[in-house]
C-alpha cells in the first residue's frame, strides 16, 4: 500500500513562490502532492525522491481544456485548480532549457498575474473589509458586555486583526514583487 | 486604428511581434512557440503562460481570431487589423534597422 500524508500549511496569494518552493521540496523529498483541500490542506503520496518543478499560474475562471492542453504540449501536467490557482508540475530532466523551468517567459507577463491577483483577489477582500468588518465594528463600543458578548467581541477582534494582517502582508509583498520585476 | 490600440501595440514586446509575425500562418500556441524557437535558433522562447496570456489578449483586441479548434488546441490566424499593426511595427524595426547602420529609411 501506498504511503501518504496530509500536511497543514498556509499560504497567502502573495506567497504562492514559496508555495511552489515549498512543494517543490517535498518532492525532493519523496512527497508528491496528490490533492489540496481547501482552504489548507495538502495530501502527499510516499515516492522515489526526485526533482520536480512545480508552478502557479493564477486564473480568475477554471481552466478550460485549451488552456490545460497548451500546457500540457509544454511539458506541464495540471494538477489541479483551487480558489483562483492552477498547479503544475514538470520534471526538471524533462526541461530542455533554462526557459523551460518556467510558465513565464518575460517580465511583463509575470507583472500582469500580479496585477490580476490584485484586482481579482485583494480588492473584492478589501471591500468586504470595509463593507462589513468595519460597520460591525461600530456596534462594539458600549461597555455591558455579557460573557457570551465576551467571547464573541474576542473572537471578533482576532478576526479583525487577522484580516488587517493579512490585507498589509499581501498588498506589501505583492506591490514588492512587481516593483522588483520593474527594475 | 483605435489610438489606445496603437499605444499598446507600437512599439510591441518581442514576445508579442513573433507571435504576431508566426500568425500570418495559422497556428496554435504550442506551434508557435516551435516556430518562433526555429526561426531565432532557440534565442527567443514563449512559455506557456506567457504564450496564453498574450493570445487571449490579442484575441481581445481583435488582431487575431479563432479559426478552429482541433484536438483541444484553439488555432488563430491575423486578421486586417493585427496585419496592419504588424506593418506597422516592421516598417519601425526596418526603419530602426537601417538607421543603426547608417542609412535612410523611406516607408
Amino acid at each position: 500500500m501506498t504511503k501518504t500524508k496530509t500536511q497543514m500549511k498556509i499560504f497567502t496569494i502573495a506567497d504562492y513562490k514559496e508555495e511552489e518552493k515549498w512543494l517543490e521540496n517535498q518532492h525532493a523529498s519523496g512527497w508528491k502532492l496528490i490533492k489540496i483541500t481547501l482552504p489548507f490542506f495538502y495530501s502527499f503520496e510516499k515516492v522515489e525522491p526526485e526533482k520536480v518543478i512545480y508552478q502557479l499560474d493564477f486564473k480568475e475562471k477554471e481552466a478550460t481544456d485549451d488552456y490545460i492542453k497548451m500546457y500540457e504540449d509544454y511539458g506541464w501536467q495540471h494538477l489541479g485548480y483551487y480558489l483562483g490557482w492552477n498547479y503544475f508540475r514538470k520534471k526538471e530532466s524533462e526541461a530542455t532549457s533554462e526557459s523551460d523551468k518556467e510558465i513565464f517567459s518575460d517580465t511583463e507577463s509575470k507583472i500582469e498575474m500580479i496585477e490580476q491577483v490584485f484586482k481579482r483577489r485583494m480588492l473584492p477582500v478589501l471591500t468586504i473589509f470595509l463593507a462589513v468588518m468595519i460597520p460591525n465594528f461600530r456596534g462594539l463600543d458600549k461597555l455591558d458586555f455579557s460573557p457570551s458578548e465576551i467571547v464573541f467581541t474576542i473572537i471578533y477582534l482576532i478576526l479583525f486583526a487577522l484580516y488587517i494582517w493579512a490585507i498589509i502582508h499581501c498588498g506589501i509583498k505583492l506591490t514588492k514583487m512587481k516593483k522588483e520585476l520593474e527594475k | 486604428m483605435n489610438p489606445k490600440l496603437r499605444k499598446i501595440y507600437v512599439p510591441m514586446s518581442e514576445t508579442a511581434f513573433y507571435i504576431l509575425f508566426s500568425l500570418q500562418q495559422p497556428q496554435h500556441g504550442y506551434g508557435i512557440g516551435q516556430t518562433v524557437k526555429e526561426m531565432t535558433n532557440d534565442e527567443v522562447s514563449i512559455s506557456p503562460g506567457t504564450m496564453y496570456g498574450t493570445l487571449s489578449k490579442m484575441e481581445k483586441d481583435g488582431l487575431i481570431n479563432l479559426v478552429k479548434e482541433e484536438d483541444k488546441r484553439k488555432i488563430y490566424q491575423t486578421t486586417d487589423l493585427g496585419k496592419e499593426i504588424l506593418q506597422i511595427e516592421l516598417s519601425r524595426i526596418k526603419r530602426l534597422y537601417k538607421n543603426s547602420i547608417g542609412e535612410k529609411y523611406y516607408d
